[in-house]
């Protein structure tokens, strides 16, 4: 049966609680999950109370605020700063977004909560295990399939064919999508998730491609490609503003076109 | 703690190559019950009033008879295959599947074919 | 010390780094059947490439007639001639090829309409040598980078690529001027690995966070810069800095040239659109260096908008938003986020921002590592090459076109691959390695991680940004200068005061986090001292107490070394190539750059 409660070894703890330094302003309390493997002991949750006053807007800059002043043992992935590289997706108050397009303003409640993204291994406090999650992408075979002999310039494309590509081409691989999905919760192992998905959809809609029957019948299975019951949870937090949940439904439309 | 590669793990047992048609069915199935069930529910309303010789002539109308047992046996059919995904989705291990799958298809079987052979009953057999 | 275990690995290639060189590098080497290894700290997609915006430039001639020598010359003066002609050539006569090239592996460009890859106009980039803008920026809307990103990831993991993702690169293992391999530290199990190979390739990006405001990624660290010059091997024209004009306000974050490239303006505090002064010709399609220096003027002379009046505004609102949305979707997205604008009704305040670094490790067109020994300024590094930001061929002289970075990846990926191919042989016998080559990788390793003394990393980290920031801007001093190698001096000396907080080998990022600072420390330091020495204005580097080029004495690259025990800086200098690749084109000699 589906696992309903953590394991043992990863039920989170009440943790630390660490005060602003004195003569700040107004604060904000942070909750954060924290995660030592090195530690051998089972996650916590940490609470930080923080002056927003005293950096940026966004979460992002909370997280680096806490790590510079108060803890340098806060570990989570960043890069970018702009939501192009996909590195800082976590949990923010109840919700997978981008830790540095999310306005801390933008949070409800006066405790905000930041965990690592849902249903994957953690390997350490914001960071999770993403390995199976790439591989999904990988086994779509995220490349154009071309057999006629290459042209000396290049595929001509109409712009109309290639406005097919816009809101599929832009996926940031941030795996918020995939992660917020019950369906990739309970059969990650088997459905490949909308992420993989919104891919296979990009290449396949792609009008350079030559393998869409090869690519749409690698799809057509009952748990790779049907378990998603268009729960829309994708669609609600990607942080790019696709929607994977309408290119899974457009792969499950040609996959009919083929038999009707 | 499993040393397949990840690439391997993803592409599990490769493709099913079959998944449309459920999918398919499962549709037409639904877009079949809307008409059906809001007969069934006039149905209801006409049968409500009647005692038991007029609602089993009522039955034994053909057009009546057929409607009934479409109803009945495209919902057992549609329920069949709605159970079929949800056990799919929340148990894991083989035998309790096998298990579950036979059960829910057995039982709505069973449960189907007993109402259709009843409403045959009435409406072939003049009861 | 603790002990330390290195795990073996054994390579005919290793490249460092998954951004767009890297990715190009490893996948011509494994297709020339070379046993590759591309280890990376980030996952190959979120490499810095990744943000690049508004396109790749090639001389297709889609948009109306080009030729590659137009593109050659844009670029030679766009370098404020410092950059050496035979390298430009081969970037410029390859780049349509490398284009196509990637056009063939699936990259969503955006399209003309008779089908073909839709070119916009960029800064700096003229037709008939000079005369007019003309549309060479070959884009895929305003998201070009993540597109040739993603789809290089896709094409790497076609040919079965080797990646060690989240490994981070400690440093050069060297044999008596050779190198032979690299060690690495495995960051999701704590292990470290030594990468054993004929030839390693430097693909690491740029050191843009040694400076405080940068639109470069939190990881743009320069890590091959930093092991290049614990190495021993010098880094050339540090001093060459780009402010790209239009960082948002605050933030940092870019917005693309090719928001100007598609008619956007900037205007002043009166609302004047000053850019016609500066650059009659082309306007706000001047190279960055010029238009980076003339919104500072603006600003200087009281004519910044906003209640400091310290930005400048870039307007878009005048354009269509039609062909907003088509093709400059992610920049409107942006400015809403970071600058709360809506770029079709208000203009986005902008200011010069730190981008991209022109110099890094010197190599010849062949992408191979060289140094000057003896009287040779071109000596061959065996077993060591570098690509893309962390080189310097030098494509881009003292000031880099807009665009030109996305092509200089590509081919010079490509020309690494071809050379390696060309002079190694697939799976031959390598030497042992001794210990003694890596040892004080792991004695520096284990220093950091239990370092303990009382200036946490994030403070010498500010310390060393605020330095740069304030003394190496876009308008330098002698006595900025002066004061920006004394601070940043004094920076390279906390090292050994540095606190570490965290002892942990799993993914330790504040480990990392310290070794990255490690590695910006010394880049930052030549910089500052290179751009004190070099007593001249060119390109990026504008002097105000020598406000003019100076050909006679300043032609030259410099070359900086940085002891990082005594945190000395030795400086010499290579000559700039007065020579082409070919006879197709002549050297084109120094005038005076107006546009």
């Amino acid at each position: 049966m589906v696992q309903l409660r953590l394991p043992k070894n990863s039920r989170v703890t009440g943790g630390k609680h660490h005060p602003a330094p004195a003569g700040s302003g107004k604060t904000k309390t942070f909750k954060i999950y924290r995660y030592d493997p090195d530690s051998g002991q089972n996650p916590r949750w940490d609470t930080y109370d923080v002056d927003p006053t005293q950096c940026g807007p966004m979460i992002l800059d909370i997280l680096i605020h806490i790590k510079s002043t108060v803890d340098p043992t806060l570990t989570f992935r960043r890069s970018c700063r702009e939501g192009i590289c996909g590195s800082c997706a976590m949990v923010i108050d109840g919700r997978n977004a981008l830790a540095c397009l999310q306005g801390h303003d933008d949070c409800k409640g006066d405790k905000i909560s930041i965990g690592p993204l849902p249903h994957m291994p953690v390997v350490k406090d914001l960071v999770p295990d993403l390995t199976l999650f790439y591989a999904q992408y990988a086994s779509i075979e995220p490349w154009l399939h071309t057999e006629t002999p290459e042209p000396r310039t290049e595929w001509k494309q109409s712009p109309k064919d290639r406005e097919k590509l816009d809101g599929l081409y832009e996926c940031i691989l941030c795996a918020c999508c995939s992660t917020s999905c019950p369906s990739y919760w309970w059969n990650q192992e088997k459905y490949l998730g909308p992420a993989a998905l919104l891919h296979a959809y990009r290449w396949i809609i792609d009008s350079r491609d030559e393998a869409t029957g090869a690519r749409l019948d690698e799809l057509e299975d009952p748990f790779k490609l049907y378990r998603c019951h268009t729960i829309m949870n994708c669609a609600q937090v990607c942080p790019k503003g696709l929607n994977p949940a309408k290119a899974i439904a457009e792969i499950k439309i040609m996959l009919v076109d083929r038999v009707v | 703690m499993s040393f397949r590669t990840p690439l391997s793990q993803a592409r599990g047992l490769g493709s099913a190559k079959h998944g449309v048609g459920h999918w398919v069915s499962e549709r037409v199935a639904a877009i079949a019950l809307v008409p059906l069930v809001l007969w069934a529910v006039y149905s209801v309303l006409v049968l409500a009033p009647l005692d038991y010789y007029a609602a089993a002539a009522w039955v034994s109308d053909p057009l009546n008879a057929t409607l009934t047992i479409l109803t009945i046996a495209i919902s057992f059919m549609h329920m069949q295959s709605g159970v079929r995904v949800i056990i799919e989705d929340y148990i894991y291990s083989h035998f309790n599947k096998a298990a579950a799958l036979l059960l829910n298809l057995f039982v709505s079987g069973l449960a189907g074919a007993l109402a259709v052979m009843s409403i045959l009953k009435v409406a072939l057999g003049g009861a | 010390m603790a002990t330390y275990e290195f795990i073996d690995h054994r390579y005919d290639v290793v490249v460092v780094g998954a951004g767009g060189s890297g990715l190009r590098a490893a996948l011509g080497c494994a297709q020339a059947g070379l046993k590759t290894a591309c280890i990376t700290k980030v996952f190959p997609t979120r490499s810095h490439t990744v943000a690049a915006q508004g396109g790749i430039s090639a001389s297709l001639g889609n948009m109306g007639e080009d030729d590659w020598r137009w593109h050659m010359y844009d670029t030679v003066k766009g370098s404020d001639w410092l950059g050496d002609q035979d390298a430009i050539e081969y970037l410029c006569r390859n780049a349509p090829a490398a284009v196509y090239e990637l056009e063939h592996w699936g990259v969503p460009f955006s399209r003309t309409e008779d089908g073909k890859i839709y070119q916009r106009a960029f800064g700096g980039m003229t037709k008939n040598y000079g005369e007019a803008p003309i549309q060479r920026t070959c884009a895929a809307a305003d998201r070009t980078g993540h597109a040739m990103l993603h789809t290089m990831y896709g094409q790497s993991l076609a040919n079965a690529t080797e990646f060690f993702i989240e490994y981070f690169a400690l440093d050069l293992i060297m044999d008596e001027g050779v190198c032979r391999g690299v060690t690495a530290w495995k960051l999701d199990d704590g292990t470290l690995h030594r990468f054993q190979a004929q030839m390693v390739i430097l693909a690491t990006g740029g050191y843009g966070r040694s400076y405080f405001s940068a639109t470069s990624a939190h990881t743009c660290t320069g890590d091959g810069g930093g092991m290049a010059l614990r190495a021993g091997l010098p880094l050339q024209d540090m001093e060459f800095v780009q402010f790209h004009p239009t960082g948002i306000y605050g933030s940092g974050c870019l917005i693309t040239e090719g928001a100007r490239g598609e008619g956007g303006y900037l205007t002043n505090s009166e609302g004047e659109r000053f850019m016609e002064r500066y650059a009659p010709t082309v306007k706000d399609l001047a190279p960055r260096d010029m238009v980076s220096r003339a919104m500072t003027m603006e600003i200087r002379e009281g004519r910044g908008v906003g209640p400091k009046k310290d930005h400048i505004f870039l307007h878009l609102d005048h354009l269509d938003p039609k062909i907003l949305h088509e093709r400059l979707p992610g920049i409107s997205e942006s400015a809403k986020i970071f600058a709360g604008v809506d770029v079709t009704k208000a203009p986005i305040p902008v200011l010069p921002t730190v981008h991209y670094n022109m110099g890094g490790v010197p190599t010849n067109f062949y992408s191979e590592v060289v140094t000057k020994a003896g009287k040779n300024p071109d000596q061959v590094v065996p077993g060591l090459m570098a690509v893309g930001e962390a080189a310097c061929v030098s494509v881009h002289g003292a000031n880099r076109l807009g665009s030109n970075s996305l092509i200089d990846l590509v081919v010079f990926g490509r020309s690494a691959a071809l050379r390696a191919a060309d002079i190694l042989k697939a799976g031959a016998t390598q030497p042992e390695l001794k210990p003694a080559m890596s040892d004080w990788h792991l004695d520096r390793l284990d220093r950091f991680r239990n370092a303990n003394g009382g200036t946490p990393t994030a403070e010498l980290r500010l310390e060393m940004q605020m330095a740069m920031q304030e003394d190496a801007a876009v308008y330098r001093t002698s006595t900025a200068l002066a004061s920006g190698v004394k601070r940043m001096q004094a920076v390279q000396a906390k090292r050994g005061d540095l606190k570490v907080t965290d002892r942990s080998m799993v993914w330790n990022s504040d480990l990392m986090e310290t070794l990255e600072l490690d590695n910006l420390i010394g880049q930052a330091v030549v910089t500052v001292v290179g751009a004190h020495n070099r007593t001249e204005s060119r390109g990026a580097h504008a002097h105000e107490d020598f406000p003019d080029r100076d050909d006679k004495t300043w032609m030259k690259h410099t070359l900086t070394w940085f002891d990082d025990k005594t945190g000395k800086v030795k400086i010499d200098d290579r000559p700039v190539h007065n020579f082409t690749l070919s006879k197709d084109i002549d050297y084109i000699p120094p005038k005076a750059r107006v546009y």
